[in-house]
């Protein structure tokens, strides 16, 4: 079943210029898609249409067969958005008050919100931190509270726009895992990235972006050959012809 | 990125913590309107039974006094306007003024009460969570009309959120300027233009971001009110505040 379904997706901004433009798409429940492309490829612009952040020019998007504009809040609990920069995702005084944020606007009760925090907070490993202020968090931890305050949520699909930014080899490795972890429990997951590198091993679809436009779209292995002519560097593996392995092995 | 400042909530459960945070302010506002009616016996009663509090409550006095070193130099500001402004027998003849007894009684008097005030805000957020803080405000708020509380109170979080990033933000500018040598231009109008705008820049870009996480995060006014209950020890808390307060006000 696809949950996400597109047509015809056009973006313009105010100053005339295409954000993305004629994108055609779907995504089965459950799959791990790569979403990659250069700097101002569209990448962020396409999924900020997923869960009605921004509203296409043309076009529709639909979640599990029903339009985003029809029911925006049902679209931002299904679709929960990890951005690129964790500390302006992070809205609370202490780790407990950000991942409570959704939920509270879920209008859940007190039991349920405390229940939805606690679970999420375990799942990314930092219920120890429940009483610290967000500030006062490493980048990697800050990523992962992040992503707890997705979880809190129970959405159906994850989308990370470039997870990896600005993170050190631990870091890239933990939230690497989480990703992972959240794809085997079941969740459709849709990276963004201009370095493949890290992530590709465990996708099972990438999507190239160049302009606006949607140039490749298939398994990584058989659309991998050439993407450095249009902005994205090939990985090693892929280069010298080896198995691709994962950063967690 | 390291600890701003020693004046935030310090988890614990004495009493202090544990009094329900609207009775708090209450209290602060009630003592702090008294104590610039008190008199030396009064503030010195006060302040006892203040550090009291503090020691129970575990709180580092010392580091939230370190915080209080600007605070000292205005209150030495004040002690100097105050001995300069007040008349009475002279002590000290100046070519522009004279230092009277009554000055420097009072000047003292002034710089106590207001050390105590400080002390009181030390206390309170140093064992209240700003997030019951800022339900307490929206619970206040609450019989206001044409005042929107839930906003307020989430003006309130995000400042209280926002306020160290801001501040981590211009530490980087100021450093990343240091390395260009700003330092070399001696004029302060032109190193705070140069500090000002990218500060200002990265302020909005940072709260348009945050503007699409929190509707990502389906955003609505309309969200779970905060949990806040009396119990009976905020009850006695109150009565004992307000004894002790006309016990002071009598001495």
């Amino acid at each position: 079943m696809n949950i996400i379904e597109i047509e015809n997706l056009c973006h313009r901004f105010a100053d005339g210029t295409f954000g993305i433009e004629g994108i055609n798409l779907n995504i089965r429940e459950g799959s791990f898609v790569v979403i990659a492309g250069p700097n101002g490829s569209g990448k962020t612009t396409l999924l900020r249409h997923l869960n009605g952040l921004l509203a296409p020019t043309a076009g529709m998007v639909r979640l599990a067969g029903i339009p985003v504009e029809q029911n925006l809040l049902r679209a931002r609990q299904l679709v929960g958005m990890m951005f690129q920069d964790a500390d302006s995702q992070i809205v609370g005084e202490t780790v407990y008050e950000d991942v409570a944020f959704g939920p509270h606007n879920l209008r859940l009760d007190h039991r349920k919100v405390k229940r939805r925090v606690l679970n999420a907070l375990d799942v990314v490993g930092l219920r120890d931190f429940i009483n610290q202020r967000p500030h006062l968090l490493s980048g990697g931890e800050k990523r992962r509270l992040a992503i707890a305050g997705i979880l809190a949520m129970e959405p159906k699909v994850i989308v990370f726009d470039e997870p990896f930014s600005n993170l050190d080899y631990l870091g890239v490795k933990q939230v690497l895992q989480h990703i992972t972890a959240l794809h085997q429990s079941g969740q459709t997951i849709l990276v963004t990235t201009h370095d493949l590198e890290k992530i590709i091993a465990h996708a099972d679809r990438m999507i190239l972006m160049h302009n606006g436009k949607i140039i490749r779209d298939g398994i990584p292995t058989s659309i991998m050959a050439g993407i450095e002519a249009f902005g994205v560097r090939t990985p090693c593996s892929f280069r010298l012809g080896l198995e691709v392995k994962s950063w967690l092995s | 990125m390291a600890e701003l400042t020693s004046f935030s909530y310090q988890a614990g459960d004495s009493l202090l913590h544990r009094i329900d945070v609207r009775f708090k302010i209450l209290f602060v506002i009630l003592i702090s309107l008294i104590c610039l009616n008190l008199y030396f016996a009064g503030l010195a009663i006060l302040t006892s039974l203040l550090l009291g509090l503090i020691l129970h409550a575990r709180l580092s006095l010392i580091s939230g006094l370190k915080e209080l070193r600007y605070f000292l130099i205005l209150l030495c500001f004040i002690f100097v306007a105050r001995v300069l402004s007040t008349d009475g027998t002279s002590l000290i003849d100046l070519r522009f003024s004279s230092v009277s007894i009554q000055g420097f009684h009072n000047g003292i008097l002034v710089c106590c009460r207001l050390t105590i005030i400080v002390i009181l805000g030390f206390a309170f957020i140093s064992t209240t969570r700003p997030a019951t803080i800022k339900a307490a405000v929206q619970w206040f708020l609450k019989p206001v009309p044409f005042i929107p509380e839930k906003k307020v109170a989430l003006m309130m979080g995000l400042i209280l959120r926002f306020v160290p990033v801001i501040f981590h933000q211009a530490g980087e500018i100021a450093e990343a300027q240091k390395a260009r040598g700003v330092e070399n231009r001696k004029n302060p109008v032109y190193r705070l233009t140069k500090l000002a705008f990218p500060l200002l820049r990265r302020t909005f870009e940072r709260a348009d971001n945050l503007v699409a996480a929190m509707e990502a995060r389906a955003y609505t006014e309309n969200r779970t009110d905060p949990e806040l209950v009396f119990h009976k020890r905020d009850w006695i808390s109150l009565i004992a505040v307000c004894f002790l307060s006309i016990c002071m006000l009598l001495l």
